[in-house]
């Protein structure tokens, strides 16, 4: 395995810098407070997808298992319950069992930002923003990612995710789960063994993602309530309040109004552990005093969660989030 | 051998809708939506066409042992092309209609890998160029001196190749044998 120190991206590594300082200066103008928060916990949020890196703390003969955060959000709710109001981070999260790949690290910037009283719908303008604001600090009108020129200060698109299908996957029908898996089979996927979670992630992969954001920034909402369990449902008894971010077919970003019910939260963490046992995960702690925290009331707020790494790459003209770095290391895998 | 897409790598031959096809790129992409995918590029071996397609990293497919081996070309007749092991003797064939756009461009006695699948050839491994003689080209006209114009020249193998107006009958041009572009003229010094 081979450290290298890699100035030759000093460039787009300054242009990192400067738009951290920009989101700052951004959020401080808009009176949230910045939160620095552990990257070790004892107890984690359970989500299946995701694999976590574990350590262990060490005094004589006592030991202590940690987690690095896959995302800040637990301790975030927990000062929300508390009254924090608006807040945000910026900082490292660590996602393991992703190879590295040009939008993967396992270790990546996030910013998250939560603001109270308001849903999903506000924190579109918001996060509109936020990217119009950097773009403006930049001087910059364009991102260009992989030949492809995309305005930001323009009329951003909005589609459904029903309407993303219907037009990109010729699939009319998402929600009813039998029809939406006879037409992926149709269309060759394989469909055994298969839950409908994992497959319409195939298909949006495949089908609807390289379309998204190549025109102008598209937010892409409303998701299958399946595919976004900690947010508020809406009435239709099929979607959820939930919206991302696509600039050149690159996902940047992903906002829920929060899910403020404790109860259906508790369900959501059974089914998770149960799914990460049954997948022989790295069985970490159930963070259970979140749940706790959360009965305390959630006030009402929408939260997003920006990819920071993948926005500073399309700002710095870049393909790969390693063009980034000015330390890199090989990993055998 | 099946394995987990997940495991797929560039290079490896893999089976998809009963075609077997070569990995031309194998990228992971975790969506956060669902499980991992691979995200991936890939080519038919029999049609040369590339697609792309996401495949689930838990999902099962089934990898081609596939081995490579020098093959002298023989010739070729109005089904196959017949080839050589100049080891062995042993001699294989080819159908036509997994050969790909190579046929136009090799050789009788060229030395040519092919992919061997249960020691059935299932394509050839097109060199990255190949090196033939002209031998059918029109003089240029005097005065045309359009940058970058081209003409149709006739190569030994009889395929027709767009090249720039200064190559001549006799000269040796470099042919992208997969493309049937020309590449550059061989200097008469390496002729």
């Amino acid at each position: 395995m081979k450290i290298t120190a890699s100035l030759q991206n000093r460039v787009a590594y300054q242009k990192t810098i400067t738009l951290k300082k920009a989101t700052r200066q951004f959020f401080e103008e808009k009176n949230y407070l910045e939160l620095d928060l552990p990257l070790l916990s004892p107890a984690l949020i359970p989500e299946s997808y995701l694999e976590v890196f574990e350590t262990t703390f060490r005094y004589f003969k006592e030991s202590q298992k940690l987690y690095l955060t896959p995302s800040p959000e637990l301790f975030i709710k927990r000062l929300l319950v508390e009254g924090i109001g608006d807040c945000y981070f910026l900082g490292k999260a660590f996602r393991n069992s992703e190879p590295e790949s040009s939008l993967h690290l396992p270790e990546f910037t996030i910013l998250e930002f939560y603001k109270t009283g308001v849903d999903y719908t506000y924190m579109k303008k918001e996060l509109k923003e936020f990217v119009c604001f950097l773009a403006e600090k930049q001087k910059k009108k364009h991102i260009v990612y992989k030949n492809r020129s995309i305005a930001l200060d323009t009329v951003w698109q909005e589609l459904t995710v029903k309407e993303a299908f219907s037009r990109y996957a010729d699939i009319a029908d998402i929600f009813d789960e039998t029809a939406f898996f006879t037409k992926a089979a149709e269309k060759g996927y394989a469909t055994e063994n298969t839950s409908y979670v994992d497959l319409f992630s195939q298909v949006y992969a495949q089908e609807v993602e390289p379309h998204l954001g190549v025109a102008a920034p598209t937010i892409i909402y409303d998701y299958p309530k399946k595919l976004a369990a900690l947010a508020q449902l809406k009435t239709d008894g099929v979607t959820a309040e939930r919206f991302e971010l696509y600039i050149a077919g690159v996902e940047l970003a992903d906002c829920y109004s929060e899910l403020t019910d404790w109860k259906k939260q508790k369900e959501r963490f059974k089914q998770d552990a149960l799914l990460r046992k049954r997948e022989g995960k790295i069985n970490h702690p159930i963070d259970w005093g979140f749940i706790d925290a959360l009965r305390k009331g959630l006030p009402k707020c929408a939260g997003v969660a920006v990819g920071f790494d993948r926005l500073a790459m399309l700002f710095a003209g870049a393909t790969s989030l390693r063009q980034l770095q000015l330390i890199a290391f090989d990993r055998d895998m | 051998m099946k394995i987990n897409a997940g495991n797929i790598k560039k290079g490896q031959f893999i089976q998809k809708d009963g075609d077997m096809w070569q990995v031309q790129k194998a990228e992971f992409y975790s969506p956060g939506k669902g499980g991992a995918l691979m995200k991936s590029r890939i080519k038919n071996i029999k049609t040369g066409k590339t697609l792309d397609f996401t495949y689930k990293s838990s999902e099962t497919i089934e990898v081609l042992d596939v081995e490579v081996i020098e093959l002298q070309y023989l010739y070729k007749d109005h089904e196959s092309l017949h080839f050589m092991n100049e080891r062995t003797f042993e001699q294989h064939t080819l159908p036509l209609s997994q050969s790909g756009e190579i046929v136009s461009f090799i050789k009788e006695g060229d030395k040519l890998f092919v992919l061997l699948h249960q020691g059935v050839p299932i394509a050839v491994r097109p060199p990255q160029s190949v090196r033939l003689k002209v031998t059918q080209a029109q003089e240029a006209v005097k005065g045309d001196t359009v940058t970058g114009a081209k003409k149709s020249v006739i190569v030994e193998t009889g395929a027709t190749v767009l090249a720039p107006l200064f190559i001549k009958t006799g000269d040796s041009i470099v042919v992208n044998p997969e493309t049937g572009e020309y590449i550059e003229r061989v200097g008469k010094q390496y002729q």
